[in-house]
């Protein structure tokens, strides 16, 4: 059967691979969290044309079904990337805080000078 | 000693001019500021007519970036001791000196108004109790040491604590969180006993349910706290 859960990888794979870098190319992506996602669409396409290798883990790891074990995968990362992304939103709301602090005080500042 | 009058407000026109004048009155040598974080009624006229330098921040913080505001001012502007009192009048400025004085003598790094050192009129509802109870044991348990009043707002600190927290102050639910933070860094804790006023204006953010949430909150983050390394 052509349409299986692999194909259906390869393609989605292909597709938001694509999607990822075009994104970088009009400056909607920085560099720096694309990067993570080329990784695992990378990966996600050499396991999804390679059923080879998810067979054999699935063997190993006492899997029924071999395709679940890309589901696993994809899960996984998706709460890592997820964590990451919590810990990028703490460090900017961190910044965003000292941002608005210093912005105040300088206003106070500044019209402290104007009426001297 | 130079000594600056922090006051975190959101939304407390009703009160703040009343509370300013009166720390005019007791503490007349004190700068006063008001942290006005992001209020949409005229917290800031208010307060400055009462005449108090007044920070506007941008937009909403919060109780702890609020506070941190005036801690970053003590700093920058060479403040010997900061003391914190609410804008919505339930702490009495008649006790500011009462609170710098062991600051003053250098026996206390931070000195707590508290309600609970022993008896006072203070009225406080159940749930309240229930919370300063809870709060009391769990820093007991973490810092060893026994604070009554774990969620006073009411505190004096000296320059090295000011110089402290301008770098680290806790985002949320910063009263109980700071004095575990503090018993780290080795920060002399002492508390004073205050009169506490049912608050002039405005309205308490406390209700029964809101408060079971706080308690979860602020345990989990104390105890992730406690977990985190020395330097913050």
């Amino acid at each position: 059967m052509f349409f299986n859960v692999y194909t259906i990888s390869i393609i989605f794979t292909v597709l938001f691979l694509f999607t990822v870098i075009e994104l970088v190319r009009k400056n909607k992506l920085q560099e720096k969290y694309s990067l993570l996602w080329i990784f695992m669409s990378i990966i996600l396409l050499i396991l999804s044309s390679t059923p080879a290798i998810i067979n054999t883990l699935a063997g190993w790891l006492d899997i029924k079904n071999p395709p679940s074990l890309l589901f696993l995968f994809g899960l996984v990362y998706l709460i890592i990337y997820n964590l990451h992304l919590t810990v990028v939103i703490s460090k900017q709301s961190e910044n965003i805080t000292r941002l608005a602090q210093e912005v105040a005080l300088l206003k106070e500042k500044n019209s402290r000078n104007d009426s001297d | 000693m130079k000594v600056l009058v922090i006051i975190p407000a959101y939304n407390e026109e009703a009160s703040i001019g009343a509370v300013i004048k009166s720390i005019k009155h007791h503490a007349p040598e004190a700068q006063i500021i008001v942290i006005n974080d992001g209020s949409r009624d005229n917290t800031h006229i208010e307060a400055a007519k009462a005449g108090a330098t007044v920070i506007n921040l941008p937009f909403n913080l919060g109780i702890g970036g609020a506070m941190q505001t005036g801690y970053l001012y003590a700093k920058a502007n060479d403040f010997d001791a900061a003391i914190q009192v609410d804008g919505d009048g339930q702490h009495d400025p008649a006790y500011i000196h009462k609170l710098l004085k062991p600051i003053e003598s250098g026996s206390a790094s931070v000195v707590i108004g508290s309600r609970y050192v022993y008896e006072t009129s203070y009225k406080s509802s159940f749930s309240r109790r229930t919370g300063m109870i809870f709060f009391s044991i769990l820093v007991k348990i973490l810092t060893g040491q026994t604070i009554k009043d774990t969620t006073s707002g009411f505190r004096a600190v000296n320059r090295d604590v000011i110089e402290y927290f301008a770098e680290h102050y806790p985002t949320d639910y910063p009263e109980v969180d700071v004095l575990v933070k503090l018993h780290k860094k080795k920060f002399r804790v002492i508390e004073v006993p205050v009169e506490m006023q049912q608050r002039q204006g405005g309205k308490s953010s406390i209700t029964p349910l809101r408060s079971i949430y706080y308690m979860i909150k602020v345990s989990l983050s104390l105890l992730v706290g406690a977990l985190r390394s020395n330097e913050c």
